[in-house]
């Protein structure tokens, strides 16, 4: 990876190992793929991922990796920015925090300081906690939340952990958000309904623009596709919804293709949600890319979250919705809302 | 620019004879030397710890580091192994056992530093006798110097490169400054090459015309908040490669800039983003 003058280390060249984790069979198998890199033995990640004034634009192009064990909570109530679908216990988890794709609008640039890609290695610890709250209720999680975990199943093998631990738990149902064109992953995991795979789709100059590293709209259809032939629940995320200048005719098109290539009869359900992020975030998103018309956007603060000016906002949301509403039964249509 | 550390004399020689650097005669508390077209400044800190990150503050502060395009350097001898130069990776202070990490975002190998030239270094508070870990490299200077630069430099734009002048000496008497002259000469080229390639990184574009950004904010009356807003319109009409200039003339042509009162100048902004949009 370049700039036009000097070059960068290759993604994952410089990998940091907490000491306490060295000897865990997940750090030796994945440190057994990356025989160039070089292994920096540490004492705590957030030694490495916390320092202070690291530049997360030139991180995504180059990030290191840091294997970790989580000692604190992994699994969270779900944040309010977030929709919740309707389930009544909606929680988050963190088994790896940062993505190897690179979305502009990313609210992990504006959550993290770093964008080196964190993993924990010890997920049973994770599987413990979920079981204690199913102990108590039915449980919904996200287990894709601040990262693309599909993107790193090659490395952890967490998407399969999750389905196999999900298929045994029946009071538990998983939402895995992805951006990702990997079809494999259905062949290898067992087909359960609780398993919701969940793509966001994004009209192709958004992904051209803004979504780089994943995959492309044809790809993400294909893949969402294959997940409803082998049995697995699809939602499709309209979410975040982009301004363009001719942002109207974009998503008319984009609903047109995905018509065209997707039985939307058989789609569990869709989200609809304007880009929408903390002001506080925002404030870090702009520093770190002051030339994205994305985040230059002079956006409104309401009540501390940055969104598009109401009108806009609502003409985005009612075009999405009339778009769609001829092809999905309102019932399956969530809009953002908090 | 760069902005480079050295403990002593010897070690700093000859960077200094290389880039031809011209010591400052003004009344500086520490030795300081510039390069005529003014894109490097080595100061010397003296050894130790302390002495070092003094010296590092001074510097970056003195001089004004900019930390989107500046880059701070530590080069010096250390202890080790094996005779080298070395990129560092983590620095462990022993005295207080903290442990700081470069950001090692650079491809380097361009300049004679693969990934395998990377080391582990500990700051020691003196001369080590023999190496307690032979993969390891012992000096006195980089964490004290990772520590105050860490105040005003991300962690990639900190360059550490030590190279080996002994293995330990059971009398410090024995690492002289023509033998610390010597080694710092062997590997001058390396040194070099990485200066002249980190120099040709290119610089961040300025963001927005301040000249024309501020004579607006005057010419439309505004407050702070409005300031603000104005501020950000200007932002979001670079980066989508919309013509600020042209839209603020057609407003003026339109007798709409100047305007009359705060009011006024709200509405002003108002019709520049209906524009932008
Ligand atoms: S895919 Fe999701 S987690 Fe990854 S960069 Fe994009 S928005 Fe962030």
């Amino acid at each position: 990876m370049s700039s036009a003058t000097v070059s960068y280390n290759f993604p994952f060249s410089h990998i940091y190992v907490e000491k306490k984790v060295l000897g865990h069979p997940r750090t030796k198998a994945i440190l057994s793929r990356f025989s160039k890199s070089r292994v920096i033995k540490i004492d705590h990640y957030k030694d490495v991922f916390n320092r202070p004034r690291q530049s997360f634009r030139l991180q995504k192009d180059s990030p290191s990796l840091i294997l970790a064990g989580n000692t604190g909570a992994s699994v969270f109530h779900g944040s309010p920015v977030c929709q919740d679908f309707g389930y009544e216990n909606f929680y988050y988890t963190s088994s790896c925090r940062n993505c190897i794709f690179d979305c502009e609008y990313c609210f992990l640039r504006g959550m993290y300081g770093s964008a080196d890609v964190v993993v924990f290695v010890n997920l049973e610890d994770a599987f413990s906690e979920v079981e204690d709250l199913l102990s108590k209720h039915p449980v919904y999680l996200c287990v894709s939340f601040d990262t693309d975990l599909i993107a790193l199943e090659n490395l952890t093998g967490y998407v399969s952990a999750w389905a196999e631990f999900t298929k045994g738990h029946p009071d538990l149902t998983i939402e895995i958000r992805t951006k990702s064109f990997r079809k494999d992953i259905f062949q290898k995991i067992p087909s359960c309904d609780r398993v919701i795979f969940a793509y966001t789709i994004s009209p192709k100059e958004v992904i051209g623009r803004f979504e780089k590293r994943t995959a492309t709209l044809a790809e993400r259809l294909s893949a969402a596709s294959c997940a409803m032939e082998k049995g697995f629940p699809v939602r499709l995320c309209f979410d975040p919804v982009i301004y363009l200048p001719d942002w109207k005719k974009a998503y008319t098109e984009l609903i047109e293709e995905v018509k065209g290539s997707i039985d939307l009869s058989r789609i569990k359900d869709v989200s609809i949600g304007t880009f929408r992020i903390s002001s506080e975030y925002m404030k870090k998103l702009r520093k770190d890319l002051p030339g994205s018309s994305l985040c230059q956007f002079p956006f409104e603060n309401h009540n501390g979250v940055m969104e598009y000016p109401d009108n806009l906002r609502n003409d985005m949301e009612c075009t999405l919705v009339t778009l769609l509403q001829s092809s999905i039964s309102q019932e399956k249509i969530f809009l953002a809302t908090f | 620019m760069f902005y480079i550390v050295c403990a002593l004399a010897a070690e700093a020689r000859p960077l200094i004879s290389a880039l031809s650097l011209r010591k400052d005669d003004h009344a500086c508390p520490y030795d300081t030397y510039f390069s005529e077209d003014s894109t490097c400044v080595l100061v010397l800190s003296g050894m130790g710890n302390v002495a070092a990150s003094s010296a590092a503050s001074y510097l970056l502060t003195r001089f004004g580091f900019r930390p989107d395009r500046d880059f701070l350097l530590n080069f010096g001898s250390c202890a080790g192994s094996i005779p080298g130069l070395y990129l560092i990776h983590k620095i462990t202070d022993e005295v207080t056992g903290r442990v700081f990490y470069p950001d090692m975002l650079y491809d380097l190998s361009s300049c004679g530093l693969p990934l395998s030239s990377e080391k582990a270094l500990v700051t020691v508070p003196k001369v080590i006798s023999s190496l307690p870990d032979p993969d390891l490299l012992y000096e006195m200077e980089a964490s004290g110097i990772f520590q105050a630069a860490s105040r005003f430099c991300p962690p990639h734009r900190m360059i550490f490169l030590k190279y080996v002048s002994d293995s330990g000496e059971e009398d410090p008497k024995n690492i002289t400054s023509a033998l610390l002259t010597e080694r710092a000469m062997e590997q001058l080229p390396h040194v070099l090459s990485v200066l002249e390639y980190l120099g040709k990184e290119e610089c961040p574009e300025e963001l927005i015309d301040e000249d024309l950004y501020i004579s607006t904010c005057l010419g439309l009356r505004l407050s702070e908040t409005m300031r603000h807003e104005l501020r950000q319109l200007f932002f979001y009409a670079k980066a989508s490669g919309q013509d600020i200039e042209s839209i603020l003339s057609g407003l003026a042509s339109e007798e709409k800039i100047p305007a009359r009162s705060k009011k006024e100048g709200k509405e002003v902004i108002n019709v520049i983003r209906d524009r932008l949009l």
